[in-house]
């Protein structure tokens, strides 16, 4: 998985690509871990994201507490098959989709 | 390591046997030259005495007159007696007077072995040097040694006859023999060598027992014990101590000893972290035991019981799995079946698991309703949380008198329902997963099923199985062995599916945990 990471102030854009697995979702955790402080829009980009695992969706659940407490979180371009896992899961109602 | 130390000896002593040869050689060489010059400057030194004797009591004048007359005379005769009275009583080989001529040759005006007066012969070598004394009357700086078969080994002292006026009349050679030369030379050079080759043993002992004290025995010292540690289970010996030699071998031991020290303290370390992964794996062994002891897994689950059957199994990737199922009465006409999976795999999603599966099934209590059930557990899970992880989780009652069928779902995979001749995904509304977030509300869904209808439950375990090319099994591949299989008994169907599973993903590694529950509700229950 690619990660691109691009900030503007307290606003930070992260463009994911490939698969957010169990291999791939503790660099995803520590990359957002180590930037998030500070940042009041996180903007995540899915456009090229192929897949989403539960370990994908864990962190996708603890960095919107995160963002909760302190601006907000925004999920874009997700396609189909991630979008229906979102569905399945009950991600679509507490994520903010665009 | 035998042949090799032998081979250390045996180049020593030759380099140090080969070096004395050398500089014994050169020595007796050197002293041989220095020695040999020494004498030969003595000898020609004697004729030059004699030399300057006889041309005091001989006539220059006549000397000269000779050179023109070519004639003998009384002075001649008396002469000529006098020089063999000389040459007997000095031992000299020969004494002659000779004028050299621009030919090569010179002519004699007496010779002491057999030449007339006015006889030629040529001048067999140092040529330009004679020239040059009767030119200069000099003495020449060489001591024109020469050596022949007829004459012998020679040096010849040259000095200039002169006439009472100071001109060069002729040439007055003295010869004087040399083979007392060459037998002392023998000798001396046969002593130096006796002399030498004595020293060099002397030395070749001395130095060897020196080397080998200093160099060798240290060396023998090192090579054992680092033979002996790499050969006896690294067990340290204290030979490498007795090396006090203060020099570098002693710093080489000194490192070679802290380098086995070093050598056992990662040994032990690498022990120690062996035994504890050794131990880890053990308790990850009996975790393992613990886990699947905790669904339940004798089959038939309900012997006794006709209205249904039910069979279930779990495959996980790691030692210990995430994913869960259970099935239990929550009274004599209830039974439920939950399916739910961890996010995450390994030693957390187990105990997070454990944690979930008991408190589903201590909150699954008659009368209560499943929403209920989960908003309760939901807020537990979320209070015990710390790590951010989340479960998807099915729960479904199904009462085996009326066959209603009630189910409340928390973010997890829709059913495949059998009805009708045909499995089908079961489109249900989902709700949030359980632990993500407190106080979310779950509804509870009911259908009918009827005898002979079935529900297979299953995680993504199995939709997201990959193989080598990194495909995914999905539901389209689910639904058609599902529908393959569905006459079949509810172990039968469980077995066909993972074979199919099995046969799709073939190599590849499995990622995630396999579970599957079936349950089919076969007659109705008599209500009391």
């Amino acid at each position: 998985m690619i990660i691109t990471k691009k900030k503007d102030g307290t606003s930070l854009t992260l463009v994911l690509e490939g698969r957010l697995d169990t291999m791939t979702a503790p660099r995803l955790e520590s990359d957002l871990r180590s930037s998030i402080d500070g940042i009041e829009k996180l903007v995540l980009d899915f456009a090229s994201l192929e897949y989403i695992s539960s370990a994908g969706l864990r962190i996708l659940l603890s960095t919107q507490k995160i963002m909760n407490k302190q601006g907000s979180m925004v999920i874009r371009n997700v396609n189909e098959d991630v979008m229906d896992i979102f569905d399945i899961t009950g991600f679509a109602d507490i994520l903010t989709i665009e | 390591m035998k042949t090799l130390r032998k081979s250390l000896n045996k180049k020593l002593l030759l380099s140090i046997v080969l070096l004395c040869v050398i500089i014994s050689t050169v020595s007796c060489v050197i002293g041989f030259l220095q020695y040999s010059n020494t004498i030969r400057k003595l000898y020609n030194n004697n004729g030059y005495t004699l030399g300057h004797l006889i041309l005091e009591q001989i006539d220059g004048d006549r000397i000269a007159g000779y050179t023109q007359t070519w004639t003998t005379d009384t002075y001649y005769n008396e002469m000529e007696d006098y020089l063999k009275e000389v040459e007997e009583a000095s031992g000299a080989a020969y004494i002659y007077i000779v004028v050299p001529c621009r030919n090569g040759k010179m002519r004699y005006i007496y010779d002491s072995s057999g030449m007339n007066i006015g006889d030629y012969d040529p001048i067999s070598s140092y040529y330009e040097d004679v020239c040059k004394v009767y030119e200069t009357g000099e003495k020449p700086e060489g001591y024109f040694v020469r050596q022949s078969e007829k004459y012998g080994y020679l040096t010849s002292s040259i000095m200039a006859v002169k006439d009472n006026n100071g001109n060069i009349a002729a040439l007055l050679f003295v010869d004087i023999h040399m083979e007392v030369i060459v037998s002392t030379l023998v000798s001396y050079v046969l002593r130096a060598a006796l002399i030498c080759s004595g020293l060099l043993v002397l030395f070749c002992v001395f130095y060897w027992f020196l080397l080998k004290r200093i160099l060798l025995k240290p060396i023998a010292i090192i090579r054992q014990n680092a033979y002996d540690f790499a050969n006896n289970d690294a067990q340290l010996t204290d030979t490498l101590e007795q090396i006090q030699t203060g020099d570098e071998l002693q710093e080489l031991a000194q490192s070679v000893l802290t380098m086995e020290n070093v050598i056992i303290q990662y040994i032990a370390h690498v022990q120690r972290v062996t035994a504890e992964k050794e131990r880890i794996g053990a308790e990850l062994d009996i975790a393992t035991h613990i886990q699947s002891s905790m669904l339940p897994c004798i089959f038939p689950a309900f012997p006794d019981r006709k209205e249904f059957d039910i069979y279930a199994s779990m495959n996980p990737a790691k030692e210990v799995g995430g994913d869960f199922y259970d099935f239990f009465m929550v009274d004599d006409r209830h039974l439920a079946i939950v399916m739910a999976d961890v996010s995450g795999k390994g030693v957390p999603a187990a105990l997070f698991m454990v944690i979930g599966k008991t408190l589903i099934k201590d909150h699954t209590q008659p009368g209560v309703s499943l929403g209920t059930v989960f908003f309760d557990v939901n807020n537990l899970l979320c209070a015990s949380n710390s790590e951010g992880m989340f479960i998807t989780a099915f729960e479904g009652v199904l009462d085996l008198v009326t066959g209603e069928f009630c189910y409340v779902n928390a973010g997890h995979e829709l059913p495949f329902l059998y009805r009708e001749g045909r499995f089908q995904a079961y489109k249900i509304k989902p709700g949030f997963v359980l632990a993500g977030m407190e106080d979310i509300r779950y509804s509870e869904g009911v259908l009918t099923l009827e005898p002979g209808d079935k529900i297979f439950q299953y995680t993504d375990g199995v939709t997201e199985a990959t193989n080598a090319h990194n495909e995914l099994y999905g539901m389209e591949r689910l639904d058609a062995v599902l529908n393959g299989n569905s006459k079949r008994l509810p172990d039968e169907i469980i077995d066909a599916v993972k074979e199919d599973i099995d046969s799709f993903v073939g190599d590849a590694p499995q990622f995630d945990d396999i579970t599957m529950l079936c349950l089919e509700y076969k007659v109705r229950m008599e209500a009391n």
